[in-house]
This record gives C-alpha cells, structure tokens and sequence, in this order.
C-alpha cells in the first residue's frame, strides 16, 4: 500500500496525465486511477475534488458543464496548454527522484 | 425499508454547513454519488450496500470540506476576481445575451454611448479652457501691470498702465528681471499685391523671452532692431504662402502720412489652441512713434495697452506694489480726471480667467469658457443619468424575460453572488463597449461639430495622461451607476418562485415608474431650453435696433478730403438719399466721455457727427432738434438719447446745461434710444456733438431700399478709383456687430443638439420599456383580439398605465423648465424674448406625441399579429 503523502503528491501528475488522454469527469477520473494503482493507492473518493478544483484555479484544467444525450449532466475537465507544460515539468521532476533512488539502491536505472 | 433518494438528499444536506459549497459543486458532489452507486448496482450490491459503499468510499465529508474551503481562499486576490469577472467566461454569455436582446442592448449601449461622447466632448473643452496660456514657460513670473481707479463711485481695475511706467519700474526696482510695453494698433499692410488691415503689435525685446512664442525660423534677438517685423505662422502664410518670408520687406502704412518699410526677420511657430493674446505683426516698441504721433515717452497721461514685469523671484511682488505711491502722484498730477487708487499686478497664469474684470485688459476672457464648463458639466451628468436609468429600467423589464434563465442558472448551481456577477459583467461588457463609441461619438462628431460651429480649435489630443484616468472614471462611474442595482434586485428571486411562476417584476416595479418620470422631466427642460434658444435667436433677429440700420451703408475713410473726395462721387448715384459723415459710428466706435454732473461724474458715450448722420442711420429725434449744417452755433450744444435724460437729467432736457471736460453743452434735442452695441450690451447714456469736417473717419449713405446691394458694389468701386492702396473697410450696417447673431443662433443649435440627444434617450427608454411590456403581454392581447376588443381599446390599454405618469412627470417638468429658462436667459442675454408658457407647451407637446409615436409603433405591431401565433408561444 502506498503511503498517504506520496499518494497526495502524486494526485497531480497523475490527474494532468489522465486528462492529457482526453476529458473527463470526476467519476471517471477516480475510477481511472483506481483501475491503473490496482487499488495500491487509497484514495478517498471525496479528495479528489479539491484538487481538481484547485488545478482548475490555477489554470492548469478548465471544465465545461455538459449534458449528453439526455442523460445527467456532467462537469467535464481538460488540460489547458498550461496544464502540459506542468506536466512535463513534473515528469522531469519524478524522473529525477525516480533517477535519485535508482542510483542509491544500486539498481540499473530503467529506460521507460 | 432504505429509501435511496432520501438518503442521497441527507449526504448532501452534511456538504450545505461548509461554505465552500456553491450549488454548481454540490450537484458536482451528487453526481459522483449517483454515478458510483450506479456502478456498484450493476455490480450487484444492493440499493443500501451500494450507497454506504460509495460514501465510504468518498470519505470524509468535514475534511473534504476543509480542503476545498482552503484551495477556495488561497489566491483570492483583487486581480483573480476581476480576472474571474471579467474574462473568464462571462464576457462571451454576456455577448451571447446581447445578442439575444438586440433591441434593448442597441438603446442601452446607444444611449449610454451618446452621453459618454457628452462628458468627452466636455472633458476635452475644459482641458481647452484650463490649458489657456499654461504653455507660457514664465506664467508664474511674468506680470501685468494693472491700477485700480475710481469711475462713478465704483472702483474698476484696468489693464493699461501710464507710458512712462516700464521705464521707471525698471530703474527703481532691481529685482525686476525685465519689463515689456505691449501696444496693438491697426494699420495697413502691403507686400507686391497684398494689401489687408492688419493688427500690428509694438512690443519691446523682451516679449519674446517672457512669453513662449518659439520662432519656427528667424531669431528672437532680431526684434532688437526697430527695422524687423516677426510675422505670425498664420500671416505668415497669408503673405508668403509656401515661400520663405525671411529677408523679404513690407511695407506697413500706419496712417496716410506715415509708413515705413520692415524686413521680416523671423516667423512664429503655430501658436497653441488655447492662448489668450498673440500676435500677428511684431514690431519694436520704439516704432509706435510712427503709428501715434503724439506719443511722449514721458507723458504720465497717456497709456499704452500693458505693462508686463518678468521677476525669477516673486517674493518681493507685493513690495513693489506698495513702493509704487510716487507714480500714482505723478499719474494723478497729469491726469485729472482719472484718479488712480493703487497699482496691482495680475499673474500671467490667471489673468485668462481674471480679465473679464480687468477693463481694457490686452487678452480676451475666457470666464464664459469657465461657465459653460459648469453647464456642460451637468448636461453630461444629466445625459449620463438619463443614459443609467434606461439601461437599468429595461434591465429590470427585461429580466422579467429572464427568470427562467436567472431560475435555471441558480438550479445548476449558481449562488446569488455569480447571477450578481453574471449580471454585473453584462453590463461591464455594454459599458465598455459604450465607451467605444462614446468616444468615438465625441471626437469624431461632437467636438468637430462644435469647433466648426465656433470656428476654434480644441486641440483635442489622444496622448494626455489625465485623459486616461478620466475615461476608466467614466467607465466605472456608467458601469456601476446603471449595473448594480439591477444585479441586485434580479439576483435576489428565489428560485421556488421563478420557477412556480409566482414571481412577478418589473411591470409594477415603483422605480421603474420613478426613473421614467424623472426621465421625462430632464427631457422636457432640455426640449424647452432648445425651443426657446431658438425662438430667441429668432426674437433678437427680428428686435428692432432702435434705428433704420437697413437701408444703411458705411465706410471708413482715410481723412477729411478723402471723405470729400468719395461723398462729392457718391453723390452722382441716383439711388443715395443721404450722405453723412462721423468721426464714430453707430456699432463701430464711440468715445467714453466723463460728464460733470455738480452731484457726481457719469461715464458716458460721445459720438461725433454731422447735421445729415441722424438722417442717414434713420434715428427719430423725438423732442427738439437736430444739427443744423455747418452752424457755428451748433458747436455748442449736444443731441442726447432717452437713457442720458432717464440716467442723467431727469426732467426737462432741452436747454439743459452739461459740462463736459471743460467745455460747456447746451441739449439741444433727445433722440430714440437706439443699440450702439449687440444686444449685449445694455443701451448706454449717449451723446452727439457736432463734429469738425476735419475728425470725419466714417461715411454713412442712406440708400433706396432695394437697392442695398448693387450700391454696396459701387461704393466699392468708387473706392477702389480713390483709394486704390487702401483696403476697403466698410460694408452694410446690419453686418456691424460681426459675428454676434451668428453666435445666438449657435446657442440655439447647441441646445437643440442636446435635446435632440435627451429625445432619443427618452424615446428610446420609452420605447424599450412599452416595447417589453406590450412583449410580455402579447398573450393577453391576443386573447383580447379573438374576444373582438378593437384598435381602440388596445390602445387604451397600452396608454393606461403611462398616462398618469406623464401627466404628472410633464406637470413637473414644465413648472421646472419655465423657472429654468427664465433664469438662464436672464443670466445669459441682456435682452431677451419674453419667457412664456409658449416654449414650454411646445416641449410637452414634442414628448407627448414621442410617446404616441411609440405606442403607435408598438399598436400596429400588436394590431397585424396573428392571435394564433400569440397564444400558440410557450
């Protein structure tokens, strides 16, 4: 099971990574990422919002009330221009720890 | 028994205690909810398994809430909220509602825009007005002379100063830097074929350092030498045209006996837009010897037009003032008659707004300028009020078109702070684009407009700093004074009423009722104020002068023989009837005159003439005589105006004695109170004296009626044979006061333009307000229509409602108007039309049928609709 902080840390890379694939909502998201930790990552469901909420304030995902096809509506988010460039800075900046903790453990350090 | 819904409905009612919440993320927060349970269903857990699961899973609510509350507060700074407000995405719904109401945005923005093209238009005439003379890099130090003197009882201040006064300031008072004697005269002007009448200035040398006239080409030290003329930009060019001026001679002919020849030694730059004095002609001081041959630098009784002093340090200022009793003795010594009191000096920074007080002062006043800015100014807060109130009544009014929108919005989650915003950036979004054509309205319509009217220059520029503070003032000051309180008032409906339907506004809304009314009072004062200017203009066209200035011509002639030389031609003409000669002229010049009274002094006016002048101008003697030709007797007595008898004698005139300077008058005859001067002025005491052949300067004709124009052709010509060098100065009497109806009827067209703008914004308020009532109703009329009610009770229906309104907004209005037109006349002319109930009926007559032309737009609208397709809507 992955600790809370590291969890709280990586909801936004995470979240900017989903929403790079295409737009979606809250639901989905959480399921998204439940799905992809194999449930290694605990979330409460509720938590997510704020952080959405603030990705959105800060510019990085903006979001459209949407109804589709009849059914309920749904606040759909998506990664702003600003949103990548954050992405990539995170990438870099876990790729570097990831390097950091490679190097101390003395493992060959993977190419993905 | 679980009852899902129910408990849906209690999960979200934990969420309602956190203020982070707003309607949009609640629905967010129940919709993840349902989309998870929804989910857990198919996966075959139960209604109740299903729905503890997935709060379970959501977690907990208080700390959820705590995290969103502060991802809420974090960043809210000012520039957030307005980024928030203003471009985000309210500007494009803003757009987008617009345009859903073409109708309403075009009288909003239209209306808002025409008053705000008011307050540029006002804006940039005050900056014209305050900029006068400020370009002077020396205001502050630079001084006119001035000296206070009594003149029947009262104590005026006067512009001019004693001749020999610069001198001695000069030499008495070292910390006077410099001093400059200023005198302007008349005088003709020939270079190869150009020959004008042109206003020369004398002036020393230093004039050029003490005020800011940059020469364009030339050098300023080149006024040292009496032998150099530094022409104006402007005379310049009507001289020279494209060539170079410089090193070319004129000639300037101060009278017939003396001239001489100058070389232009340097030309002006183009003087600023806003200057009280220039100059045309700039020559040495020390050449007024050729235009006044009397001049006597020494003479204490003699003037010259202005004195300046230029001192770096001003401290000593009033000090000067007080050492200056020795030359108030000396000019009282040799100048009698005209008791000095004391010496002053007014700053050259102020003297634009002071000189109206100043007699004689050399610049013109600009204090009618002051006063129009203070008219102007509430015009342009009048407009914009009117413009505010229809922007917010047809806010309320149409809102009631809205609801459900407003209804919709607040289900989805708006609170009443974003339908206030929503509402708010609406109308930043007309606001501003108000201001747009605002300005585009008032730079490129109203101030051409006006200075093609005035023939002026407002010098109107778009790099000016205060400018743009004052347009963003102009924005907020519209935008929030027509903005909040319908953002306010709509905002606060709930939403159980809107959408049961039981919320009803704007159609019985008291301050709709109250705006409407208050519109129509500003309209009807403007409307009067437009009526009556013009009827005045057209009053004080028709007024008669007092004298038959109609059939009469006249001319300035050079001197007694060429007044012999042209009336001996004249005289050939069948169709003169008289020929009259003057040294003044009625509308031309005249001679302020002290009369001796044993009680006290009068200043009055002396016009010098012969036996035929009375006859030539058409003035009734109405008791005793006239002159009588060449009598030597006659050189003794004096023909006076009813207002010297009502002001001065009293009583019986004729045979009255007048001592005047020192000579004794006999009155000889009273004339008809006739106007000397426009309609401005008020009628003066007047006297005529016989004058000497030798003093004529003017040559009256009195012509066949009919026959005014071909004989203002040949006194042309008959001057052209005899004075061939000299440019003809005279013309037809009617044309004496210039540009002075010319100017009335400018105040009638400036006033018509502004009620014609308070109309449009009336009418259109008006229009939009009916328009949407009848929109509203239209299901009711179409019931109505297929119960067979007719045009007639249509109409009736209509009109109820604002029948009462205008009665008593026009009551008011009305009353209002006559008071203010009658003090603004008052205030305004000297003479004026009598102020009747005439122009006010007429404005109310102009509103009513305004409000008849609407409802009839909207009748025949209401009329031609198919009943089918009215109850067929919703």
């Amino acid at each position: 099971m992955i600790s809370k902080n590291l969890t709280a840390a990586s909801t936004k890379p995470i979240i900017l990574g989903i929403l790079k694939q295409g737009n979606s909502y809250g639901y989905l998201i959480i399921k998204k990422i439940k799905e992809l930790s194999g449930g290694k990552m605990e979330y409460s469901d509720g938590m997510l919002y704020p952080v959405l909420h603030r990705l959105e304030k800060d510019g990085l995902i903006k979001s459209n009330w949407t109804m589709d096809g009849g059914t309920r509506p749904r606040k759909y988010y998506e990664i702003t221009a600003l949103g990548k460039e954050e992405l990539v800075t995170e990438q870099a900046q876990w790729q570097q720890v990831n390097a950091v903790l490679n190097t101390l453990w003395d493992v060959k350090p993977s190419t993905t | 028994m679980f009852k899902l819904e129910k408990s849906i409905a209690n999960w979200l009612k934990s969420f309602r205690k956190h203020p982070a919440y707003d309607e949009a993320s609640y629905l967010e927060m129940e919709l993840h909810l349902r989309d998870h349970i929804e989910d857990l269903i198919h996966k075959g857990y139960t209604e109740q398994e299903a729905f503890e699961k997935a709060v379970a899973e959501f977690g907990d609510v208080p700390a959820v809430a705590k995290e969103e509350y502060s991802t809420q507060t974090r960043n809210r700074t000012m520039g957030r909220i307005l980024y928030s407000t203003l471009f985000k995405n309210y500007y494009k719904t803003s757009l987008r509602s617009m345009m859903r109401n073409p109708l309403s945005s075009f009288i909003n923005v239209v209306g808002l825009a025409a008053a705000i093209g008011i307050c540029i238009f006002t804006y940039s005439f005050a900056q014209w007005t305050y900029r006068t003379d400020q370009f002077h890099e020396h205001k502050n130090e630079v001084f006119l002379t001035t000296f206070f003197a009594n003149r029947e009882g009262k104590i005026q201040q006067n512009g001019r100063s004693p001749v020999p006064l610069a001198k001695r300031l000069q030499e008495d008072f070292p910390q006077i830097d410099d001093v400059c004697r200023v005198q302007n005269t008349h005088a003709v002007v020939k270079y190869n074929d150009h020959i004008f009448h042109e206003r020369i200035t004398f002036a020393d040398p230093s004039y050029l350092s003490l005020f800011t006239f940059p020469l364009r080409s030339g050098a300023k030290a080149s006024l040292e030498d009496k032998n150099s003329v530094i022409l104006s930009d402007r005379l310049a060019k009507k001289y020279f045209g494209e060539k170079d001026p410089i090193g070319q001679n004129i000639l300037i002919k101060f009278s017939d006996a003396s001239s001489k020849t100058f070389k232009v030694t340097g030309v002006a730059e183009d003087f600023p837009p806003s200057i009280s004095f220039n100059f045309n002609f700039l020559i040495h001081f020390e050449n007024i010897e050729f235009g006044d041959a009397a001049y006597d630098k020494n003479d204490w009784s003699a003037f010259v037009d202005a004195t300046f002093i230029h001192m770096s340090d001003t401290t000593g200022l009033n000090q000067i003032a007080k050492q200056m009793d020795e030359y108030r003795i000396l000019q009282n010594e040799s100048k009698k008659d005209w008791q000095v009191e004391s010496f002053a000096f007014e700053p050259l920074a102020t003297l634009h707004k002071r000189s109206a007080d100043i007699r004689n002062a050399i610049n013109i006043s600009l204090e009618d300028g002051y006063a129009s800015i203070i008219y102007l100014t509430f015009v342009g807060i009048f407009m914009l009020v009117l413009a505010c109130f229809n922007y917010i009544n047809i806010s309320i009014v149409s809102a009631a078109k809205r609801l459900k929108e407003i209804g919709i919005r607040k289900t989805i989650g708006a609170n009443r702070k974003i339908i206030i915003i929503q509402f708010l950036s609406e109308n930043l979004v007309a606001t501003s684009l108000a201001l747009g054509l605002g300005v585009i309205l008032g730079v490129y319509v109203f101030i051409p407009w006006f200075e093609s009217l005035f023939y002026f220059d407002m010098g109107f520029k778009w790099m000016d700093l205060t400018l743009w503070i004052y347009l963003p003032l102009v924005l907020l000051f519209t935008a929030l004074a027509s903005g909040l309180y319908p953002a306010f008032y709509i905002s606060k409906f709930p939403v159980t009423g809107i959408l049961k339907g039981s919320v009803k506004f704007g159609k019985k809304n008291p301050l709709t009722r109250f705006i409407l009314g208050f519109q129509l009072i500003l309209s009807c004062m403007f409307v009067t104020c437009a009526i009556m200017f013009t009827q005045n203009a057209q009053y004080l066209a028709n007024r008669s002068w007092g004298y038959n200035e109609d059939q009469a011509l006249y001319v300035e002639v050079p001197d007694a023989s060429g007044f012999r030389q042209l009336s001996a031609s004249l005289e050939q003409e069948t169709d003169v009837i008289t020929i009259a000669g003057s040294s003044h002229h009625l509308g031309k010049s005249s001679l302020s005159t002290i009369v001796k009274l044993p009680t006290q002094d009068h200043e009055v006016e002396q016009i010098a003439v012969d036996a035929n002048y009375f006859a030539a101008l058409g003035i009734d003697i109405v008791q005793g005589r006239g002159f009588q030709d060449h009598s030597e007797a006659d050189r003794n007595v004096i023909v006076v105006n009813e207002q010297f008898v009502k002001k001065i004698l009293g009583g019986k005139p004729i045979d009255a004695l007048v001592k005047i300077d020192s000579a004794r008058f006999t009155v000889a005859g009273v004339v008809k109170d006739f106007h000397n001067h426009s309609f401005e002025t008020e009628v003066a005491p007047t006297f005529f004296r016989l004058a000497d052949p030798s003093e004529y300067r003017y040559l009256s004709i009195k012509v066949k009626d009919g026959t005014q124009n071909s004989m203002y052709q040949s006194l042309q010509k008959h001057w052209i044979t005899h004075f061939p060098e000299t440019p003809f100065q005279g013309g037809y009497q009617e044309d004496v006061w210039g540009m002075y109806f010319v100017e009335i009827g400018i105040h009638g067209k400036v006033w018509r333009g502004i009620a014609m703008i308070a109309i449009l914004l009336a009418g259109l308020g008006l229009y939009g307000l009916v328009t949407l009532n009848v929109t509203g109703r239209i299901r009711e009329f179409s019931i109505r229509k297929v119960l067979g009610a007719n045009i007639r009770s249509l109409a009736r229906n209509i009109t109820k409602q604002y029948i009462m309104l205008f009665v008593i907004s026009l009551g008011i209005g009305s009353v209002l108007s006559y008071y203010l037109i009658s003090f603004i006349f008052d205030s305004a002319y000297t003479y004026h039309m009598p102020v009747g109930i005439g122009g006010v009926s007429l404005a109310v007559v102009t509103l009513v049928s305004v409000l008849l032309l609407v409802v009839s737009v909207q009748l025949s609208r209401v009329s031609k609709a198919n009943p089918v397709e009215g109850l067929q809507m919703e």
